[in-house]
């Protein structure tokens, strides 16, 4: 069945380049002084200015120092960062893409390609705590309660805890978590269980286990063209194979191991500038290539 | 005369032939050539013994006039069939008819109205038949036969017609390659120099005008032509002087370039606009854009020619002194020349000449670099300046300029605690450097004027609250709003990011050719000082310099030689240390007036010639215009100058007379003897300035420690410290003595500092040399007001002690390098200096920061690494400047009041500026197009606050309301937490694109 799907998002491996395109893109729209080049504190051009510093209300703003009124963007930029690590990671068959809405909820898809699980196409949703990275560990959902003993029956929520005990900057990423997730699904480990149900019958019945495995599996296959379970712009939706979407999508992606070299080529002739020769540290010891003919 | 025919068969040609039957034609054209071969058969001597020689009878010259204005209307509009030639056509080649008639107006007085009437008709006949004809023998042979005729003097009127002409043909010639063989046999023929055409256009290279333009565009015809064909290239490299008389005409149209320019303070560099109206830099721009397509399109023969000769015939006699003329007028003007060569060049192999003659090359025994970077510390408009020509440098993101400036320096990662060098690829995961940026606002600046949430439209993508319709299971609704509504958040800020993203992108892509990714382990940090000793050995001959003496029989340049030896002399060793040489941010040690070398000769009787010269001209340079600018802010800057400049001439004196009470500074002087010997037979002044100057024995140190640090490398061992016994040439490098003489040195500093304390500071950040006599004789000339700020000593940076247990280790090279120094130093004077070097400082190290490579972007912008104790690192110097600033605010009353009157005049500017902008763009040559190559200067260089930079012509009048004598505080105060923004930014977009690099 796998060839038969694709995800909407096909591009969802690579950093989300709408995403960061759409928000300058938007914002610029909404300053009263839409030009890039003024940059100093806008002032709208109507407005007086002199009244500002005079009430009240923003001397109490500034006693809240400048951290504060950057705050969002030291949070913001530290989930990219995260999100870049995990596109660096490149973990098997795991994809995630971060909200349209909010940069602290990550939307994503498992995909288990052997053992127990093979076959298994689950879809998640990680929430960040707002104060992160200080906070406590990221939380797991799946949309579908999957078959597992780490996996809350009613809630689908993963049991992240037990690897996170307590989250520590620096040394704990975003990544660890989804390879946490992806690592489940093939060393099962049943201690202390959400789903006891399952942990038991994966220690005393393994062929029932197996078979539930088996229906879960089906169940999210089942479901895997439904809407999504969050309305977001950037939430992964699957649907049926359609040639006339995903046949050039492919075409794209497996001719893309060439592309990049050529486009590489080209680049290096348009622009920048070296006369550096490899594994020297003098300026213009490079040998003239000026000889091309 | 035929000038009226020709316009008046244009009109006839609106009647057309079309229709008429060809035979007919022929017929006409066969009956009028019985005409006028008549009446040419009637003057001819060889036919007619009674022919007088010039003896024409007026209307049989109109006769043939009219017929031959007829014939040659029936030629062009003749349509051939197929390949073959028309009838007529065929008729005129082989009745040689042009030939006869050309020979016809010789046998008429051969003047200029005749020769401009041939020229006419042969333009008309190749732009106009429908027929090629420049394949027939008997067409272009007659035409060559005009054309050399036409050599030589000629009238204007003659040139014009004669370049249109030339022109057509070029064009003609680029079109159909294949006629080319026929343009250099015919000219053999007639024994003329090869390529006529081309040799004659040389002499309009550089002439103004229309006929200049012309000229140079079918040149360049000529030079794409060569590009395909070895012939062409070879014979204009070999035979004709097309690259020297290009390029020794750079220097000619340079002479009369106007030496001074025109000073309102507002100016920091040539715009279009400016350089538009002056003739003379109109000729020379001209000239320099044709250099430019000249070598875009030429064959690489022809460029590597021209290349050379722009090099030796007109950067190193001309630029080099001009670079170093006695005013600072001059100075500057050269300056600011230089800089707009550099922003109108765009083809690499013309930029890289210009760099390597910054880089690389050597005025009296100092890099053009290092005269440069000591002048951002004059305090004159020169500082502005020169400011906006390293602005383009850097702008250029070229590996090379970014070594030889910076890179160099930090490279074995000195600065920094040896325990910190794997942080140098660390990136901020979590904006802690942003913050802590951020964090150094002024509180007094952060009133200013800023939007509040509620002010925008609500719906910011970042922190909207979760919308209510979004289907939530679990209630995350609250975790998702990060702002409250009402709380402030500089919206400004998005711009910031959204910029340094665009610069930081930009320069990415460009620095994907260089040669290595600068992170702390390649260029390796521990063998870099060997292989930079190891490639100064081997790399005594320059390419380049092959090259040119290979093409230098042409034409000889008197520097050629010579050159070439220095070159080799000055690759052996220095051009590694010598620039690197001060511990900080010393200007001193690499100013001309530098006469350490002076030791040589005991007692040192008088300083070398041109030495003396220099320092003659630096004390004119700084006593002459500064006494007459009384308004001006910067005395410490002048004294530093003066005392520098002085206290060297002394140093060196005062050193060794110290020196001799101890034993072992005694010893230190054999050692620079045994240093002298190494080396007889080069130049000794050089050589010594190199080798015994102070910083020099630095960098010894530097060395020292590294062998003794690093795990014994036999390699390394061998070549930087061999066994005693042949300690030749290698002493320099090792001399355990150095130590010994730093002692020293830290003895007469430490006695400066007690004696003047008001430039404590001063003095153990940039740590110079200056003997106290000098000082204070100086500081009584000088020291009018001493500004406060520069004895304000700052909480941040650690104030290093110059004095610890180890003194060789407190000099152990810790040194980011001149320009850095220097520009930081700048930067911490914030308060004094003017808008234009404030926002061009600003403009500088955004650049800086926004280059990927960790070496630089950890230096800048890591706040949490932690650098040696002697290292200034930019982060504390705006830690000073967050001070002098709160400092400022606190003793001047309404400073929020002008802090916002400041920030709406910058406001104002920007908006004046928008335009000016877009002229900088425009400010390339247009030919960058057709390579791809043509980078766009004000993409490169623009930053955030550079609009600001207005330009001189939008000059704002005043600003109103703020006390002249405060102005400048209160702008910088403004700026500052711009600048915070600027950077918070960049070093935030760092932490999330640094990986990009990596995966493409």
């Amino acid at each position: 069945m796998n060839p038969f799907w694709s995800m909407s998002t096909s591009s969802s491996r690579k950093r989300p380049e709408i995403e960061e395109k759409t928000l300058p893109g938007e914002l610029k729209i909404s300053p009263p002084r839409a030009s890039i080049k003024k940059q100093l504190p806008s002032i709208p051009k109507n407005a007086v200015p002199m009244t500002k510093p005079a009430s009240p209300a923003p001397s109490s703003q500034s006693t809240n120092g400048t951290h504060a009124s950057y705050g969002p963007f030291y949070l913001e930029y530290s989930l990219l960062a995260e999100f870049t690590l995990v596109v660096k990671q490149k973990l098997p068959g795991v994809y995630v893409q971060p909200s349209y809405r909010s940069a602290l909820m990550w939307f994503g898809v498992i995909f288990i390609r052997h053992g127990l699980y093979q076959d298994g196409v689950f879809k998640f949703t990680v929430y960040i705590p707002d104060n992160y990275p200080d906070g406590d560990c990221p939380r797991l959902v799946f949309d579908l309660p999957v078959f597992h003993p780490l996996v809350d029956p009613v809630s689908g929520e993963l049991d992240v805890k037990r690897a996170f005990a307590k989250w520590r900057r620096n040394h704990n990423h975003i990544w660890q978590v989804l390879m946490y997730a992806r690592r489940v699904f093939y060393k099962i480990d049943t201690t202390i269980p959400l789903n006891p149900e399952a942990a038991v019958l994966y220690e005393k019945d393994i062929q029932l286990f197996k078979s539930k495995v088996i229906d879960s599996i089906k169940l999210c296959s089942n479901h895997l063209f439904d809407q999504p379970k969050i309305e977001d712009p950037y939430a992964i939706s699957f649907s049926p194979w359609n040639p006339t979407i995903h046949d050039e999508a492919r075409e794209k992606m497996l001719t893309q191991k060439k592309k990049p070299e050529d486009q590489h080529c080209k680049s290096m002739q348009v622009s920048g500038l070296s006369w550096v020769k490899p594994g020297s540290v003098q300026p213009f010891s490079k040998e003239e290539k000026t000889m091309p003919t | 005369m035929m000038s009226s025919s020709t316009s008046r068969s244009n009109n006839r040609q609106a009647v057309s032939l079309q229709g008429v039957d060809p035979e007919t034609c022929m017929i006409v054209f066969k009956t009028h050539w019985g005409q006028v071969i008549k009446i040419l058969e009637r003057h001819d001597p060889l036919k007619n013994t009674q022919a007088k020689y010039g003896a024409i009878p007026p209307d049989e010259a109109s006769t043939v006039q009219n017929y031959v204005e007829h014939m040659l209307f029936l030629l062009i509009e003749e349509q051939a069939k197929d390949a073959a030639m028309g009838p007529i056509l065929e008729f005129v080649v082989t009745e040689n008819i042009m030939e006869k008639l050309f020979l016809w107006s010789l046998r008429r007085e051969f003047t200029d109205e005749t020769k401009i009437e041939q020229l006419k008709i042969y333009e008309m006949l190749v732009t106009q038949s429908h027929q090629p004809l420049l394949h027939h023998k008997p067409i272009l042979k007659p035409l060559m036969m005009l054309l050399s005729s036409c050599s030589g003097t000629s009238t204007p009127a003659v040139e014009l017609e004669l370049v249109i002409l030339l022109n057509q043909l070029c064009s003609i010639l680029a079109k159909d390659p294949s006629i080319l063989e026929l343009f250099f046999h015919t000219s053999e023929d007639q024994g003329a120099a090869n390529f006529l055409i081309f040799s004659l256009l040389i002499p309009f290279i550089h002439r103004e005008g229309t006929v200049g333009q012309q000229a140079r565009d079918a040149l360049l015809f000529i030079m794409s032509l060569s590009a395909e064909n070895n012939v062409v290239a070879n014979h204009i490299v070999e035979n004709t002087y097309f690259c020297p008389v290009l390029a020794t005409g750079l220097s000619g149209l340079y002479s009369s370039l106007p030496t001074k320019l025109e000073e309102n303070g507002e100016w920091h560099c040539l715009l279009k606009d400016d350089w538009l109206l002056s003739p003379a830099l109109v000729q020379f721009m001209n000239s320099l854009e044709f250099c430019n397509a000249v070598i875009q399109v030429a064959h690489p023969l022809i460029r590597n020619q021209l290349v050379n000769y722009i090099y030796n015939g007109f950067l190193v006699p001309v630029v080099a002194p001009a670079l170093h003329k006695v005013t600072v007028e001059e100075v500057m003007t050269t300056t600011a020349y230089l800089d707009l060569f550099l922003r109108s060049v765009s083809e690499p192999a013309l930029l890289q000449i210009f760099l390597r003659f910054i880089l690389l090359h050597q005025h009296e025994n100092v890099h053009i670099l290092d005269t440069l970077t000591s002048r951002i510390n004059t305090p004159f408009q020169l500082c502005v300046v020169s400011l906006a020509l390293f602005r383009t440098l850097i702008g250029l993101h070229c590996e090379d300029v970014m070594l030889q400036l910076v890179l160099r320096y930090l490279i074995p990662c000195n600065h920094m605690m040896l325990s910190q060098r794997w942080a140098v690829r660390e990136r901020d995961c979590y904006s802690v450097s942003a913050a802590k940026l951020l964090a150094l606002t002024p509180v007094c600046c952060s009133t200013g004027i800023t939007l509040t949430v509620e002010n925008q439209a609500k719906d910011y993508i970042l922190w909207t609250k979760a919308s209510s319709n979004a289907v939530s299971r679990i209630g995350f609704c609250e975790s998702m709003c990060i702002v409250k509504y009402g709380r402030t958040v500089d919206i400004s800020y998005l711009q910031y990011l959204w910029e340094a993203e665009a610069i930081i992108l930009h320069c990415m892509k460009d620095c994907q050719v260089w040669s290595a990714p600068y992170d702390g382990e390649d260029p390796d940090p521990d063998t870099f000082i060997q292989t930079l000793a190891e490639e100064n050995n081997k790399n005594v001959e320059h390419p380049m310099f092959r090259l040119q003496q290979r093409t230098s029989s042409n034409c000889s340049f008197s520097q050629m030689t010579p050159l070439g030896e220095k070159m080799q002399l000055e690759l052996e060793w220095d051009d590694s240390y010598d620039t690197g040489i001060s511990p900080e941010s010393d200007v001193s040690s690499h100013q001309p007036y530098d006469d350490l070398g002076t030791v040589e000769k005991q007692p040192p009787a008088e300083p070398p010639k041109h030495i003396q010269e220099m320092k003659k001209n630096a004390i004119m340079l700084v006593k002459g215009s500064y006494i007459e600018e009384s308004d001006f802010q910067d005395d410490v800057v002048v004294y530093r100058l003066c005392a520098q400049k002085d206290a060297q001439d002394n140093f060196q004196e005062e050193t060794l007379s110290t020196a001799t009470e101890s034993q072992n500074a005694v010893q230190s002087q054999p050692i620079k003897r045994s240093l002298k010997n190494s080396h007889p037979d080069t130049n000794l002044e050089d050589h010594n300035r190199k080798n015994s100057s102070l910083p020099q024995d630095v960098t010894k140190e530097q060395i020292n420690q590294k062998v003794v640090e690093a795990d014994p490398k036999p390699d390394l061992e061998l070549k930087l410290s061999p066994p005693e016994e042949n300690q030749n040439s290698n002493v320099r490098l090792l001399s355990p003595d150095s130590e010994e003489f730093i002692a020293q040195y830290d003895k007469i500093i430490k006695e400066l500092d007690s004696n003047t304390t008001a430039l404590e500071e001063h003095k153990l950040v940039t740590f110079e040399p200056i003997s106290p006599v000098e000082e204070e004789e100086d500081f009584e000339n000088f020291s009018v007001d001493t500004p406060s700020a520069e004895s304000m000593l700052s909480p941040f940076g650690p104030k290093e002690d110059t004095l610890p247990n180890h003194p060789a280790r407190s000099h152990n090279a810790a040194f980011t390098g001149p320009f850095i120094s220097v520009v930081l130093s700048k930067l911490e004077n914030m308060l004094e200096n003017s808008l234009h070097v404030n926002l061009l400082l600003i403009g500088i190290i955004t650049q800086l920061a926004s280059y990927p490579q960790p070496l630089l972007r950890s230096f800048l912008l890591n706040t949490n690494i932690v650098l040696q104790p002697s290292v200034r690192s930019l982060y504390q110097v705006l830690a000073s400047v967050k001070n002098k600033i709160e400092q400022f605010a606190s003793i001047q009353k309404d400073f929020p009041v002008l802090l916002i009157q400041a920030q709406q005049y910058l406001l104002f500017r920007a908006d004046m500026s928008d335009v000016t902008s877009e002229l900088l763009t425009k400010d390339n040559f247009q030919h960058n197009s057709s390579t791809g190559k043509g980078r766009n200067f004000s993409e490169a260089s623009h930053t955030l606050l550079q609009p600001f930079l207005a330009h001189k012509a939008k000059r704002i009048t005043a600003l109103p309301g703020i006390p002249l004598h405060v102005r400048n505080a209160i702008l910088a105060a403004a700026l500052f937490p711009e600048f915070l923004k600027e950077l918070a930014a960049l070093a935030q977009e760092h932490s999330i694109l640094c990986y990009k690099i990596l995966d493409d």
